[in-house]
Parts: C-alpha cells; sequence; structure tokens
C-alpha cells in the first residue's frame, strides 16, 4: 500500500533517516520502533508531508507521492496522530471531526452535502466515529477542555474521519496507563477490522509485540531489522541498539531477520 | 444631534474595518494590510463616482472587489511568512499602497471642474452624498445597513463550514494540514473576504469624506483595525462592534478633554485587555453576541 524507496532525509550532515526501504502493506499493522534520535518520527514527517526527502520517493497505491503537498497525502487516504496531541483546542469535539471530514464533503461551501446522498453517510460515519472513541456525550465541548485520554481518542478518531486507509500513529501510548493502554490495543484493533492500514511508531514494547503483526526496527536512520514480533525479538542487532551492547558487528545483517521478508 | 450622527459614521465604517481584519486574524494571521486595501476601495470607488460618473452602487462593488483581488493576491506571498514576518510584509504592502497614492496623480474634465486623484494633494470632489441631496442620516443608514449585511453574512460564514476551516487554520496549521485542510485555500480565501469588506469600508469613507489622500491610510488605521477584533475578543462578532464604540466613542470622543493623552489611552486599553482578558473583551464564556456557538 506505502512504499518507501531509498528514502533519505538529511539535516546538515545528520542523516536523520538514511537510504530506508519500507513496505507496510494492505490490512497490516506494522510497528515502527527503534531508540530515541532513529528517525522514526522524521519518517512519519516524511510520509506525511511535513519535510520533503533528501534523497529517495514515497508511493501510495502505486502512484508517487514524494512531491504533494500535506493535505493533498491526506485526500488520497494518508492520515496522522502527532506525538504531541495537537487538536483544535478552541473548536468542539464534534468542529475537530468536522474540519477533517471537510475533504470528503463536497468542498468548502458544501453543495454536495446537502444535495447529493452521499453526504448523509458522511454524517453518520463521523457519528460512528464519535461512538466508537467513546466521546458521543462530549461532541459539544471544547477539544482543550478533555481529558489528556479523551484528546487523544479525539485524535485517533480525527485522523479516520478524514476518510484515511492508511493511519500513522506517532507514539499514541505516551502517557497512559496500563488500563488506557489496553483501551488503545482494542481500538487499533478495531480500526483494522474497519479495513485500515496502521503504522504504529511507539516505545511501549508491550503494546507493539502485542498488537503489531509486522515490525520494523530502525537505528540511525537505517532499517537494522524487519519480521514478526517473534522474530525481532529474537534479533541480536535490536537488542544491541536497545540495551546498548557494541559487541556485535552493526554492519553485518542479522540471520534472523531478512531485510525483504 | 449632527456630532453624533458623525461619530456613528466613523464607528460604522471602523466596524467593517474591523471586521476585515477579524476574518483574517481567524486564520492566525496578523496583517497590517487592512488599511491599504481600504485605501484601494476608496480610491477606487471614488473615481467611479467622481470622475466616471456611476451610480454609487456599482461604484462600491467594483471598489470591494478590487481591493479583495488585491487581497488574494498579497495573500499569495504572504502564506509563505508567518507571525512577525507577516507584520512586516503587510506593513511594507501598507506602506507602498499609500505611497502609490501619494504619487498617483490622474484628474479629467468633468462637469464639475478638474477632478481626480492629486498626488500628494490628494483627491477631492467625491461629491456624490451631496449631490444627491443625502443627508447625514441618509449616509449613516447606508453604512448600517452594510455593517448589517456584513454581520449577517460572517456570522452564517462563522456557522458553515468555512468557519471551522479558517479557525481550524488559525488553531494549528500543521494538524489542519493533517486533516485535509488546505492551508492556501483558507488562508487566501480569508484575506480575500477581508479585503473586499475593507475595500467596502474604504469606498464608503471616501464618499462621506468627499476629500481622502494619502495620510488618511497610515499604519495607525491598520493598528485600529486589528486592535477591534482583538480588544472585542475573536469568538464573537458582537465584540468587534462594541470595541469600536468604546474606542472610537467612549475613548476617543468620550474624552477629548484630555486632549492628545487620549491616544496614550488607547495603547494602555490594548495593554490592558492582553492582561486582564487575554481572549478579548466578550470570552466565549460570557456566550454574548453574534457568532457564537454552541
Amino acid at each position: 500500500m506505502l512504499e518507501l524507496r531509498h528514502l533519505s532525509r538529511h539535516f546538515g550532515g545528520v542523516k536523520a533517516v538514511d537510504e530506508l526501504e519500507l513496505e507496510v502493506r494492505q490490512g497490516e499493522i506494522l510497528g515502527l520502533i527503534g531508540p530515541n534520535g532513529s528517525g522514526k518520527s522524521t519518517t512519519v514527517n516524511l510520509i506525511t508531508g511535513v519535510y520533503k526527502p533528501t534523497a529517495g520517493s514515497l508511493h501510495f497505491k502505486g502512484q508517487e507521492i514524494s512531491g504533494l503537498a500535506a493535505h493533498q497525502r491526506t485526500e488520497l487516504g494518508i492520515a496522522r496522530t502527532f506525538q504531541n496531541i495537537r487538536l483544535f483546542g478552541h473548536l468542539t469535539v464534534w468542529q475537530n471531526l468536522w474540519a477533517a471530514r471537510v475533504v470528503r464533503q463536497g468542498g468548502w461551501v458544501g453543495f454536495r452535502e446537502r444535495w447529493l446522498s452521499g453526504a448523509r453517510a458522511a454524517r453518520e460515519q463521523a457519528e460512528e466515529l464519535l461512538v466508537f472513541g467513546d466521546l458521543a456525550h462530549k461532541r459539544d465541548l471544547l477539544a482543550g477542555n478533555l481529558a489528556f485520554g479523551e484528546q487523544r481518542r479525539l485524535e485517533l478518531i480525527r485522523a479516520a474521519a478524514s476518510g484515511a486507509e492508511l493511519l500513522l500513529l506517532d507514539e499514541p501510548a505516551a502517557g497512559m496507563n496500563a488500563e488506557e493502554i489496553h483501551d488503545l490495543d482494542q481500538r487499533i484493533r478495531l480500526l483494522r477490522q474497519q479495513g485500515r492500514t496502521i503504522l504504529l511508531i511507539e516505545h511501549h514494547m508491550e503494546l507493539v509485540m502485542e498488537v503489531c503483526d509486522r515490525i520494523a526496527v530502525l537505528n540511525f536512520g537505517r532499517k537494522i531489522a524487519e519480521g514478526t514480533p517473534a522474530q525481532v525479538q529474537q534479533n541480536a542487532q535490536v537488542r544491541a541498539a536497545y540495551l546498548g551492547t557494541d559487541e556485535i558487528d552493526q554492519s553485518k545483517p542479522s540471520p534472523e531477520a531478512p531485510h525483504h521478508a | 444631534m449632527d456630532f453624533y450622527l458623525g461619530l456613528a459614521q466613523v464607528i460604522g465604517i471602523h466596524t467593517l474595518l474591523g471586521l476585515s481584519a477579524w476574518c483574517v486574524l481567524h486564520t492566525g494571521q496578523v496583517s497590517i494590510a487592512q488599511g491599504g486595501f481600504f485605501a484601494i476601495g476608496a480610491y477606487v470607488a471614488g473615481m467611479l463616482t467622481s470622475m466616471a460618473g456611476w451610480p454609487l452602487a456599482p461604484a462600491l462593488a467594483v471598489g470591494a472587489l478590487a481591493a479583495g483581488a488585491v487581497a488574494v493576491a498579497v495573500g499569495f506571498p504572504a502564506l509563505r511568512v508567518k507571525g512577525l514576518m507577516l507584520v512586516v510584509a503587510t506593513t511594507a504592502f501598507a506602506e507602498i499602497v499609500r505611497l502609490f497614492f501619494f504619487n498617483f496623480k490622474w484628474r479629467v474634465q468633468t462637469a464639475e471642474g478638474l477632478i481626480g486623484p492629486d498626488a500628494s494633494l490628494g483627491f477631492g470632489g467625491i461629491r456624490y452624498f451631496p449631490s444627491h441631496a443625502w443627508s447625514t442620516l441618509d449616509v449613516n443608514l447606508l453604512i448600517w445597513a452594510l455593517v448589517g449585511a456584513t454581520l449577517v453574512v460572517l456570522a452564517w460564514l462563522d456557522r458553515s463550514r468555512v468557519g471551522t476551516l479558517w479557525r481550524a487554520v488559525g488553531e494549528d496549521e500543521l494538524a489542519a494540514q493533517s486533516a485535509g485542510i488546505n492551508l492556501t485555500a483558507a488562508k487566501v480565501s480569508a484575506f480575500g473576504i477581508g479585503g473586499c469588506i475593507a475595500g467596502l469600508a474604504g469606498g464608503v469613507f471616501a464618499h462621506y469624506a468627499t476629500h481622502i489622500e494619502h495620510n488618511n491610510f497610515g499604519i495607525l488605521l491598520a493598528t485600529f483595525a486589528i486592535a477591534y477584533p482583538i480588544i472585542g475578543g475573536l469568538s464573537s462578532l458582537a465584540g468587534t462592534l462594541l470595541a469600536v464604540i468604546f474606542v472610537q466613542g467612549v475613548l476617543l470622543e468620550g474624552l477629548r478633554f484630555i486632549g492628545d493623552w487620549r491616544s496614550l489611552l488607547f495603547g494602555a486599553l490594548i495593554v490592558a485587555v492582553m492582561l486582564v482578558r487575554p481572549s478579548g473583551l466578550l470570552q466565549r464564556s460570557l456566550g454574548l453576541g453574534l457568532g457564537r456557538r454552541a
């Protein structure tokens, strides 16, 4: 569904992302992990169009999207959440969804929404998402006044409301307690059941190992491993990257985790 | 009575000017260019009635559209800069407009003599109101009808998806983009609509002033324009109107006896509002006025 080909982004001399090859397959939950500063967030910013790549290209559903603006990528079906929650704080819960929904709904003035039949379906879909995010009873509250967990849920359903087929979740479990993380786990699975593909960037290993079908591991802007959670857990290079062991020669690819599985 | 009618004219015109800045501020942009758009509307509408002999309504409409078109043209490059840099860029634009009219000379022979902008001497003889026997009351009715119509249109816009989009962009540009909102369209439309409203206000101003000159359109005018919605609060349109009444009616006219110290009070007022009510006089929690959302 999404392919990153030789994708690089350099900031001066720093290779934040370097020659990254990654494929997100239709319908999967792919985890993207790595130590701090390994290039995860830069990768998300490259996919969503916040940064332009220094080299390489991005392809979504067969179409090259490297040159598209951020909102155009959302229109094509890629949406994201943010590591530090970014809601429209002075808009209501419903308006937050509405702002994202507008893309799919006949543009600005809303003729299509008002006069054509597809519109009601869109509104109903947004209503369903409100229920899904457990926020239906708070629809008229200002987003900025919601509790932390509720804000995270709103951000998640706002991304889904844009009609995205691919959701990039940038550390959605940050700051959550065990119960909330369990809740998030369930929601991510449900989103996939609804036919969405998910790229999960996360530090919380239990969640990643639990929910992901496959995991890719970044270190120093490069992919050092890719495979099922079990494969990745066994991978010596991954252990080295996380535990800081430097006995292992990092230049050799590890046998347990083939690069292009 | 005449004093109050004259004051009501000023309040009406400044309300339109404040509303034009309100549109742009909604998308999180601070524009000092509103005085420039006001000037363009004033000169274009004034030239159409006095030099080309047009009726008032089409002249005002063309003046507003011309200002709006220039605003859209300014909006595109202005997209590339934010915050302070946008303030600097729009200030420069406002000065360009003012200096253009400082140098612009184009006079034609009409039945009433040689009429037209005369560079630094200004543009006199915009005598549509006197020659059509409009009283000050008539002019007031026209101004307040326009203010009312603008308020209704903006209240409707604010409740429609356009308002939601503008606010979303004003809240967080990055999040808005990620939600699929086209930043260019949102910002340029706000500039364009704001420009039209400023141009309309300028057109009416030119006609009741009958003589306009570059000095009318300096930075002070633009400062007033953005001060109103900031003092009144962005969450409600009525706040802008109240702020104009307060600044023009109470502060500038009511305190005339203290002389030029009034200008100082204006600055102090903005500082005080920022300290005491950072979201403006009419905050959401007060729940007053137009444009408030459920």
